[in-house]
């Protein structure tokens, strides 16, 4: 091992784990520092740990992570100058990974939950799984459309804060006390404050079934980041589901078996209520039809009659809506792609902030 | 005995006498993988927080003990809350109290209101409002920042408990400046800037969905396992009995029920069958009642036998459905 060249290694691995691993150059920087400071000169596999520790940040890309630093290593063993393998990674770039191996690996150290079942009495299933480590990154080619994180979510709903000022006066203001103590020379009492409350009340309208069907994950997130209100911190979400448009009935589960009419639904919505509806508006299908922006409309026109806080997320990219009946609904109502940055103005929209960009 | 084999500390950043007089002045047992040792090491050269996950019990947290009794330096725990904010870690200030110092002056003087009205009590005994820095309190991180000799240990236990913008709020302090102002102080008075950055250990255990991604990309991080084969779980239980023993003289358990008791537990942990796997400290808490807390006749040959029901259940399984298979057998 005398062209043992750490750096080279870590540069070509660098490359090529950089997008998916979201490292940064002060990641690289930080491994080079580390090969300078003694750690993983002894040969591949401690510098493989040293990147992996720096790099890695979850059991799941653990197996992602082994596999391009063995094609790495392969690549790197075969030409003696340290140079080359610099120039060479960016042609290996093109053929993914074989995707052979993840799916094995990735399986051992799961607790199988459903082989168990042989108890007969209805002894209570714990209704919750237990802890580990969450896996939803399940290989290279799954990670392709990946709109918006939970995390996202979470984050974005928060800024849907309505806070009012409520209840009995509990909350002790130190700098208002501090204040008053200052302007009238002695302290006379404490300053109370009211509790801020927050009053955001969301209607999610979630299409489900046909065209939706790919986007169930995220609509199910959607759904639950904002009905966890501790984390969306949204005081009352009411959901229904429908499918395509919703008519006279929407339902209140994501089977679409329990129909109530829309009209309840209506009366729910004051003019401090949002409603964001989640549909493709029919790009996903490439269509275009009448009846479809008819009804769409009919129905936008009873939303807006009770508030002016409306956004419409589409799960598909707005480069598919032209043509189809979402561009038209588009027109209709503020419509936002699935993205980071779309559900940031879909959610100014429902605060009431933005009418969105007019197109 | 600062001549640790394993853990390595830059050597301008050794405690003056060898060890810290807060650092921890009880041994910690606890047996490191070397890679984890590699890991802490990293993290204290790279100057980055050491992420750790595991299984619950998998010793997540003793492993800041360790660190801190091995290398003989002080260690400040910061047990994350729901509640917590990064603010808590650097300082929290005290303004009642100093509103309330100033009041307890006015009203000592002669002449304000009378002397004899005075207010029983303490006495603002070292502490001047006039001074604003003596209403700080100082927060895990603040204390390690403010260490003169040597770094500190932090622990930051639970991460993920903490509202989601917590992690980023941290990064700020856990970066190049190590440094932080106390907003409440004079404008004369410096910001606090740490001479030695304190080696951070932060666990998680919850879903890693919940940590930003910026605030991984600092991370070293590292996923504890369980020890599933037995010459480790051995080395576990002398370790712990070798240091239990320093004080009070207590047995280690039998080697044959030792043996026995490994043997078993891992067979059964590794069924996978269990909703929630029992981990290391659980195993520990296991073998000690089995060696001292009451004798049960036929105990090892229990143990060899699948089909009986294990003793003392209750120490391992927690979930019902796991209770039900294990330990309710007729």
């Amino acid at each position: 091992m005398n062209d043992y060249d750490p750096q080279a290694i870590l540069l070509a691995a660098f490359e090529r784990l950089r997008k998916d691993f979201g490292l940064g150059v002060g990641e690289l920087l930080a491994a080079y520092r580390a090969v300078a400071g003694g750690f993983g000169v002894e040969g591949p596999e401690a510098l493989r740990e040293v990147a992996r520790l720096l790099w890695c940040h979850s059991l799941d890309l653990a197996d992602d992570f082994d596999e391009v630093f063995n094609t790495v290593l392969a690549q790197t063993a075969r030409p003696a100058p340290a140079t080359e393998p610099v120039k060479l990674a960016p042609t290996v770039d093109k053929p993914p990974p074989p995707p052979s191996e993840p799916p094995v690996q990735a399986t051992p150290n799961l607790p199988p939950v459903a082989p168990s079942r042989t108890v007969v009495e209805p002894a209570p299933l714990p209704v919750k799984t237990p802890m580990r480590p969450v896996r939803d990154i399940q290989g290279p080619e799954l990670r392709a459309y990946w709109p918006l994180s939970r995390r996202a979510m979470i984050y974005a709903w928060r800024y849907l804060r309505r806070t009012v000022k409520e209840g009995p006066r509990d909350v002790l203001n130190v700098t208002a006390t501090v204040e008053q103590t200052a302007r009238i020379g002695f302290f006379l009492c404490p300053v109370y404050d009211r509790r801020l409350k927050n009053k955001n009340h969301l209607v999610l309208l979630i299409d489900q079934g046909g065209s939706m069907v790919p986007f169930h994950r995220f609509t199910r997130d959607l759904m639950e980041t904002a009905c966890d209100g501790q984390k969306s911190q949204i005081q009352q979400v009411d959901l229904a589901y429908f499918q395509n448009v919703p008519p006279d009935h929407v339902f209140r589960d994501p089977h679409l078996m329990q129909p109530f009419p829309l009209g309840n639904l209506l009366a729910l919505i004051d003019t401090d209520t949002s409603v964001l509806v989640v549909s493709d508006a029919g790009a996903a299908r490439g269509h275009r039809r009448n009846e479809r922006i008819r009804a769409t409309a009919e129905f936008l026109s009873l939303v807006k009659r009770r508030t002016t806080q409306v956004a419409w997320l589409n799960p598909m990219p707005q480069s598919r809506w032209a043509g189809t009946s979402a561009q038209f609904i588009a027109r209709l109502a503020p419509m936002f792609q699935m993205d980071r940055e779309g559900f940031g103005n879909a959610m100014n929209a429902l605060r009431g902030q933005s009418r969105g960009r007019q197109r | 005995m600062t001549e640790s084999p394993s853990f390595i500390l830059p050597k301008e950043c050794r405690p003056p006498s060898g060890r810290h007089p807060n650092a921890p002045k009880k041994p910690e047992p606890y047996v490191a993988a070397n890679a984890l040792v590699t890991a802490v090491n990293l993290a204290i050269y790279l100057r980055r927080p050491l992420l750790l996950e595991g299984e619950a019990g998998c010793g997540k947290s003793r492993l800041a003990r360790y660190v801190a009794y091995e290398l003989g330096l002080p260690l400040y725990e910061w047990p994350v809350r729901s509640t917590s904010l990064a603010q808590d870690g650097l300082y929290t200030y005290d303004s009642i109290l100093r509103l309330h110092d100033v009041h307890l002056k006015q009203a000592n003087k002669p002449g304000m209101f009378g002397a004899k009205s005075a207010l029983p009590g303490k006495a603002t005994t070292g502490r001047n409002p006039e001074k604003p820095m003596d209403y700080v309190n100082f927060g895990a991180l603040g204390k390690a920042f403010r260490l003169d000799a040597c770094p500190a240990v932090v622990l930051i236990d639970e991460i993920d408990k903490a509202d989601i913008d917590f992690p980023n709020d941290l990064l700020t302090v856990l970066e190049e400046p190590w440094k932080f102002e106390i907003k409440e102080a004079d404008d004369d008075t410096p910001p606090i800037v740490a001479k030695h950055p304190p080696i951070v250990i932060i666990t998680s255990n919850k879903e890693k969905g919940n940590l930003p991604e910026p605030f991984l990309r600092r991370c070293v991080y590292f996923y504890i396992e369980f020890p599933s084969d037995k010459e480790r779980l051995k080395a576990i239980i002398n370790a712990h009995y070798l240091i239990k023993k320093s004080g009070e003289t207590v047995a280690p358990p039998a080697a044959a029920l030792t043996d026995a008791a490994c043997e078993r537990f891992l067979a059964v942990r590794n069924k996978g069958d269990l909703y929630k796997k029992p981990g290391t400290s659980e195993f520990l808490d296991w073998l000690e009642a089995m060696r001292g807390f009451r004798d049960l006749p036929g105990l090892i040959e229990t143990l060899h036998s699948d089909e009986a029901k294990l003793p003392y259940p209750g120490l391992l399984f927690k979930i019902h459905d796991d209770w039900w298979r294990y330990a309710a057998k007729p």
